[in-house]
């Protein structure tokens, strides 16, 4: 591993710890200012969702009198998870992930792997071109592709169109949000793998070729398991951010009416809070979505093997 | 309420007539009372508030501060209501930072005052001031025997057509009755296999909704303590599988309203129509500048010829509740909606054909509104007529944004195996679990 | 080794240097898969890349043009009337925009990178008791989903007062629990223990030690949080959409977002909408294209996201 492991990496095992008198001072203001943000940002939003989740606001008669706000307990959840509505987003959700990540995963594996073989010519070039639309806001990959989506507008559709291909990107919105993703976050992934192939000791692979391994024999045998960790990561990533799917479909929504309102749980909280005003309900629909997210997040670290990404960096 | 004391409120509100205190809240006394101008010395002019996105709006605020010392609007363009436009109002008022005074569409009035968002402002709009505007106007502003918002404009749904495009399909007239309409939409098709009559907004469920208006039907009637929610009626019925059976021959496209695709669809004319109320033909002036004087505006068909209509939004100005200057917001929002100068300046800045709920001001629009979309053609008398033929009965219910939330998401499967009837019962369903879970009365 | 080792940047080590040991023995049908190899990264970059380029068409076009999709000729060539109508509306709000967004996502990234080093630092470097149960719960903070946040956020921020004003959105913009975790891990990889003490014996005091060595050391590091952040805030758009009403606080994304909304009745906004779009996205290229020794090696060492 000589080649890889930077010359430092020892000191990863060995935290630094400090003897004098003056420590106890010293981190505590080197952690203040972020756990007082985080505290104000992070634990404290959580904390008044929650509390807001356990209310509701209540009317009388035609509803004209004045509202009040009442404890409902669990009411608002059992509201949420009673809504075939807010079920469905996490329907569309999940069948979004099943296609967008081992599309997008597997995508930008494919070309990192391509990259890094002594095929490729050009490699900064591609690597680059590849990576550029990361660069692109994803309100404006959104709205760039809502347009390449849009009979009469798209060129991409007038060729299809008069290839005879009739596929209606805006009346099936899992693909057209899938396309919209993969375009923004294939390179941005590529790169990572690509930097981890890069990192593999080069004796390994030579041995290998030495004796007689086809290329792909070596990307799938070597070279995939050594970028694991990369791998893991990147997919834990890709879960989390998955789960938070807004901009594109919000985008998408005002030209595509089958992304409807509640089309991921993050709109219908959306949609309940500031459309409905119903703000129990919308608290109650961001715990549930939050704690969704925990429970997958666990379960990709755990699938993975646990020992890597993020309990490696409690350790670290 | 304010601490502060007020005095009686005069007959006369223009801003000539009344001098004006600026306490925080606007006091109107006596012509040319000393008193006034004194205060008013004193502390300045009172600030308030606007949020808005209707067109022309910045040339009546701009108007409005320069006619007079007393109010100062600061104008907020924010996005059209339901293009996220309310969510930032709703936004705003929970958090307490809400306008002074913002516009609302009549069908989410009653959502506004049912949450509380707006403030009752009866005792500022005696009953001389209400008889400046439409009794149609007045009575979708008036709930629960309150006053809760002034009137800007009415939108009688409107048909509007290519002349050019409906004489290639060798049609005469634009068709009267939904029989012709249909009649006339396969004439379009034939003449052009890519061409279709008009378009069916999945998105928009007031465009659907007027039409069931049109047709008779009465989905939220106010009783005594409790509504009586009833969407699936004949009215209702007779539309739905009316638009049902067009969408199914493929008879109208099927297109969000104002999407790119609709846009696009209208300058390549392959859309020969837009089923929309008055304030559309400002928006397609400024959509379709290349079309000039090929369009004309005919009123809505009905299913037995005789004239009615429903309407397509329509704003009005409301008062946020917490307010605390509501007496200069009503001042404001009555110069917007009664004077001939606000008029004058709206529809002067080009893109607005809003036709006025206080029909002393029609004559004044109409003069002022210029088109070269529709030549010549008389707008603002053929809005008049639709004007009188609103059915009247139809009420807007207190949780419009789950009703129509819910017809949105339905109508988006209108193509694919969905229909429209079963929509709309979904609709009724969904609202109803609403109307109950806030604790509103139910009843058929 | 895992992820979580900052595995050293490269730099050095450009492609051509890379072993040639692989070219040696080539077998005879790899000329073939060179030219499998070649054209599918070639495809790819025509998936990514064309887009851009109708972006950078499609901001040439009139409103007519664009939204009936007719071709772009020399003879319709509207860009400088465009860019002219976009330095109008509004009084150049567009431009305002522009400058919100840098200083949201420049100043945002720079304080929210010395934060997450300054307690990644002192995670590394100190030890004291609840440390890991503290870390833990930073490790949390990756894991809940910011967007399910803003809604709560937005409601709290309106009891302080604070909705609608520049700090609604600059200062959630500061905190980024995964810095934090980077900003471990990069001090583990660049800060060795025996520099510390040696400083310390010279008798700097402990937050000296961390300004005028730890932080130059974990520079890196601090980049890579800096530019992680930086496209993070100019990216993100729920929270400016739920935080802000006031048009002149908006950032790029929030703006365009709302001259979107407003296509619906003025199609004059689509030309705007387009050509904004590509002025916001191309300092984001240029930069990217400058600066790819920098992110390269950020990801390298992170080689996270």
């Amino acid at each position: 591993m000589a080649g890889s492991v930077p010359q430092r990496a020892t000191a990863l095992i060995r935290p630094a710890p400090v003897p004098g008198r003056h420590r106890s001072g010293a981190p505590a203001l080197l952690l203040l200012p972020f756990f007082v943000l985080f505290t104000a940002v992070t634990l404290a939003p959580i904390g008044y969702a929650i509390h807001l989740s356990l209310y509701s606001e209540k009317r009388s008669g035609l509803g004209f009198g004045g509202v009040q706000r009442v404890f409902t307990g669990l009411g608002n959840y059992t509201s949420a998870l009673g809504d075939q509505a807010f079920l469905d987003g996490f329907g569309n959700l999940a069948l979004y992930c099943l296609f967008y990540i081992p599309l997008m995963i597997g995508l930008s594996l494919l070309l990192a792997l391509l990259l890094d073989s002594a095929l490729a010519r050009a490699k900064r070039f591609f690597q680059l071109a590849l990576f550029l639309p990361h660069a692109v806001p994803g309100i404006i990959a959104a709205l760039i592709w809502m347009y390449l989506y849009t009979p009469n507008v798209s060129p991409v559709v007038g060729a299809m169109e008069s290839a005879g291909l009739e596929f209606s990107m805006l009346g099936n919105p899992v693909p057209a949000v899938v396309n919209i993703a993969v375009w923004e976050w294939t390179g941005y992934n590529m790169i990572i793998f690509f930097a981890a192939l890069q990192a593999i000791p080069r004796e390994l692979l030579e041995a290998a070729v030495v004796d007689g391994a086809a290329p792909l024999r070596v990307a799938l045998s070597i070279k995939l398991p050594l970028i694991r960790p990369s791998l893991v990561m990147a997919c834990l990533f890709t879960v989390i951010g998955s789960l938070q799917l807004f901009t594109e479909p919000m985008i998408l929504h005002g030209a595509a009416p089958d992304v409807v309102t509640s089309w991921t749980p993050n709109m219908y909280a959306y949609t309940a809070a500031f459309e409905r005003n119903d703000y129990g309900l919308a608290a109650a629909a961001s715990v549930l979505l939050a704690l969704a997210a925990a429970a997958l997040s666990f379960l990709v670290t755990r699938l993975s093997g646990g020992r890597s990404g993020k309990a490696k960096g409690a350790e670290a | 309420m304010s601490p502060f004391p007020f005095s009686r409120r005069r007959s006369a509100h223009g801003p000539g007539v009344a001098a004006v205190t600026a306490l925080g809240l606007v006091t109107l006394v006596a012509c040319g009372a000393g008193d006034g101008a004194d205060s008013s010395a004193r502390k300045g002019p009172v600030s308030i508030t606007f949020w808005g996105w209707t067109k022309g709006t910045q040339e009546v605020v701009d108007a409005f501060n320069a006619s007079q010392n007393d109010v100062r609007v600061k104008f907020q363009e924010i996005p059209a209501g339901n293009a996220g436009g309310y969510a930032k109002i709703s936004n705003a008022v929970k958090a307490g930072n809400a306008p002074d005074v913002f516009n609302v569409e009549y069908p989410q009035l009653p959502d506004f005052v049912s949450r509380g968002a707006v403030q009752d402002i009866s005792e500022q709009v005696p009953g001389d001031l209400k008889s400046r505007y439409l009794p149609q106007a007045i009575r979708m502003t008036t709930l629960g025997g309150a006053t809760w918002a002034l009137p800007l404009d009415i939108a009688p749904q409107t048909f509007y057509y290519r002349t050019d495009i409906f004489e290639k399909a060798k049609i005469t007239s634009p068709p009267k009755t939904w029989d012709e309409f249909r009649a006339d939409a396969q004439k379009i098709k034939e003449a052009d296999p890519q061409a279709r009559i008009a378009t069916f907004f999945p998105d928009d469920a007031s465009a659907f909704e007027a039409m069931a208006w049109q047709a008779g039907g009465q989905w939220f009637k106010p009783e005594k303590d409790a509504w009586k929610v009833d969407f699936l009626d004949e009215g209702t019925k007779k539309a739905a599988g009316y638009w049902q059976k067009m969408i199914d021959d493929d008879l109208v496209h099927v297109a969000p309203s104002f999407s790119q695709q609709w846009t696009a669809s209208l300058q390549k004319g392959r859309t020969a129509g837009y089923l929309g109320a008055s304030w559309g033909a400002g928006v397609m002036g400024s959509t379709l500048p290349d079309q000039s004087g090929k369009w004309a505006a005919a009123p809505m068909p009905t299913f037995d010829g005789s004239a009615a209509s429903g309407m397509v939004g329509g704003s009005t100005f409301a008062v946020s509740k917490d307010s605390e200057k509501a007496e200069a917001a009503v001042r404001f929002a009555q110069w917007a909606t009664t004077t001939e100068a606000s008029i004058k300046a709206r529809i002067k800045a080009g893109a607005s054909s809003a036709y006025p709920a206080a029909p002393k001001l029609v004559p004044v629009a109409k003069s002022a509104f210029k088109s070269a979309l529709f030549g010549d053609q008389d707008l603002y008398g053929l809005y008049s007529d639709a004007a009188k033929s609103i059915r009247p009965g139809w009420a807007w219910g207190p949780v419009m944004g789950a009703t129509d939330g819910s017809l949105k998401d339905s109508f988006a499967k209108v193509q694919k195996g969905g229909d429209i009837t079963t929509a709309v019962r979904e609709a009724e369903k969904a609202t109803t679990k609403e109307l109950r879970k806030r604790g509103i009365k139910v009843t058929g | 080794m895992s992820t979580a080792t900052p595995t050293r940047p490269r730099r050095r080590q450009a492609p051509s240097h890379r072993p040639p040991a692989l070219d040696v023995r080539r077998p005879r049908h790899w000329s073939m898969s060179r030219a499998t190899v070649n054209s599918v990264l070639l495809l790819a970059t025509l998936y990514m890349l064309l887009p851009l380029l109708w972006l950078l068409t499609a901001s040439a076009k009139n409103t007519g043009d664009l939204v009936s999709g007719r071709t772009l000729t020399p003879d319709r060539w509207h860009l400088g009337e465009n860019l002219a109508n976009l330095a109008a509306v509004g009084d150049g709000v567009y431009f305002r925009w522009y400058l919100n967004s840098l200083l949201y996502a420049g100043g945002g990234a720079a304080l929210c990178a010395l934060i997450c080093v300054a307690a990644g630092y002192a995670f590394h470097v100190y030890g004291f008791s609840g440390k890991e149960k503290l870390f833990g719960l930073v490790l949390l903070g990756v894991l809940v989903p910011t967007t399910a946040l803003a809604l709560p956020m937005y409601l709290l921020a309106s009891q302080v007062g604070i909705v609608n004003s520049f700090w609604a959105v600059f200062l959630p913009s500061l905190v980024n629990p995964f810095g934090v975790y980077l900003a471990r891990v990069f001090c583990g990889g660049y800060i060795p223990g025996e520099v510390l003490e040696a400083a310390r014996t010279d008798g700097a005091g402990e937050l000296r030690t961390f300004w005028s060595i730890g932080l130059r050391m974990v520079m890196p590091g601090f980049v890579t949080i800096f530019l992680f952040q930086f496209t993070a805030i100019w990216n993100n758009f729920f929270l400016p959409l739920v935080m802000l009403s006031d048009t002149q606080l908006f950032p790029v994304s929030l703006g365009l977002y709302a001259w979107n909304a407003q296509t619906h009745a003025f199609p004059a906004y689509y030309p705007l909408v387009v050509t904004g779009s590509l002025l916001a996205v191309i300092p984001l290229i240029v930069a990217f294209v400058a600066l790819q020794r920098f992110w390269k090696a950020g990801m390298t060492a992170g080689a996270v996201k």
